[in-house]
């Protein structure tokens, strides 16, 4: 009897311990990537950071500034990009933005808006084909390997429809590394360009070729497909976190269960020496 | 000659940082020729060469797929979507692209697609111009 439940432990054991060599070797995998994911967002805040102020220049010191993208309209739908990621096993960190984004996707339809999506991750395009909601656009499997190409793309499709005066306002959902143990769910609003007019009143010596409008107008798609791609990358890096920390937890986990096993397969393995120790014993004694 | 601080960015990284004698870029209305303690200049480029002297004399030229330029006192920034130096251009890769791009232009079925592929032609062409060069 012993025998069998030593049995049973021996093999629980084992399984446990491939899964554990798995999580080992995902979480190995998942630091490496993050490591570098990290370094690609920080090589492109140079560029989106004088990208940003740039606009901010243009918008605050020319005189009587007025761009389509900063005004405010009332009618049209709403266009809501969600960046997620490709693969699951991350903890609840697809679920956490789908959350956000679906908070936000009720508010919008309660007051009367339509909703459009445009996802980014196999994840999001899952979640999301489930529901009602007109997709503009997936894009699976890009998260390692964007390029500004493809958010430019994006970026020019997106600004497309606003033109056309199909949508009032555009939202990002993703992901934002806050350090290696946190990830946080965030949204922002990318259209109408929400900032800059506050400074105002600085009068400008720049000279815009060929006028401030037209250069923050050229810059609009840049400005957007930077964003999207900072969002990717980012969301990109915080995946990798959290599968990191979540493979790191299954795998104390599985250590954990295999000290327990390897406890109880000895304790049993005491018994059944103690128990036929206890037969031989008793044996010897009654042929006395 | 005096020099002035010049840096070159991408989305991907930056790809020059340094002085400068002078700077010749493209923008919508023809080329423009910046040297140090230009006025305050913003202006979107369309892609085409760039052409640097370097502080001590040598010339390079560069390939620039779009972008702006901002002058201010303290320097001068090119953001850029893509930039190759003219002697790093791969020709044959540009000549693919060049081919792929005109078969998507002859195929492409909608006006989307058909701006996209005559997009990438300009770029494979710019680039397959500026490799050709010369920096005198």
């Amino acid at each position: 009897m012993a025998g069998a439940n030593m049995k049973a432990i021996k093999r629980r054991m084992k399984s446990v311990e491939s899964t554990m060599q798995i999580t080992k070797a995902m979480e190995l995998v998942s630091s490496s990537k993050l490591r570098r994911a990290k370094e690609r967002a920080e090589r492109s805040l140079p560029y989106f950071h004088l990208l940003y102020q740039t606009m901010s220049e243009v918008a605050a010191e020319a005189k009587g500034f007025h761009s389509v993208y900063t005004e405010l309209r009332e009618e049209g739908a709403a266009l809501l990009i969600i960046v997620a990621g490709d693969r699951g096993l991350a903890g609840g960190f697809n679920m956490n933005v789908f959350r956000r984004a679906d908070a936000r996707i009720a508010e919008l339809e309660a007051e009367g808006r339509e909703v459009i999506l445009m996802t980014v991750g196999k994840k999001a395009s899952e979640h999301y084909a489930k529901t009602k909601h007109r997709i503009l656009g997936t894009f699976d499997g890009i998260g390692e390997t964007v390029t500004t190409y493809t958010t430019l793309d994006m970026a020019e499709h997106i600004i497309t429809l606003f033109e056309q005066g199909h949508l009032a306002i555009a939202e990002l959902f993703y992901t934002d590394l806050v350090s290696p143990l946190t990830q946080e769910a965030c949204n922002m609003q990318v259209l109408p360009v929400p900032y800059m007019l506050e400074q105002g009143g600085s009068h400008s010596l720049t000279n815009y070729e060929p006028s401030a409008e037209a250069v923050f107008d050229t810059l609009i798609p840049k400005y957007l497909a930077g964003i999207l791609y900072c969002a990717i990358v980012d969301t990109f890096a915080s995946e990798q976190a959290a599968r990191r920390m979540a493979m790191e937890n299954a795998t104390d986990n599985a250590q954990e269960m295999i000290d327990d096993l390897s406890l109880r397969y000895n304790r049993a393995r005491q018994a059944s020496i103690t128990q036929e120790l206890t037969e031989i014993v008793s044996g010897a004694n009654a042929q006395k | 000659m005096s020099s002035f601080s010049l840096t070159i960015l991408t989305p991907e990284r930056s790809f020059f940082e340094g002085n400068v004698q002078k700077l010749v870029v493209r923008t919508a209305t023809g080329d423009l020729g910046i040297l140090a303690r230009h006025e305050k200049y913003v202006a979107a480029l369309s892609s085409g060469p760039i052409r640097l002297v370097l502080e001590d004399g040598t010339v390079r030229l560069a390939a620039i797929s779009g972008g702006m330029i901002k002058v201010s006192p303290e320097r001068t920034a090119i953001l850029a979507n893509a930039v190759e130096w003219s002697e790093e251009i791969d020709v044959a890769r540009a000549k693919r692209s060049q081919e792929d791009a005109l078969r998507r232009k002859e195929s492409a079925k909608s006006l989307a697609e058909q701006q996209r592929a005559e997009a990438k032609l300009r770029r494979a062409l710019n680039r397959l111009k500026v490799s050709g060069m010369k920096t005198q």
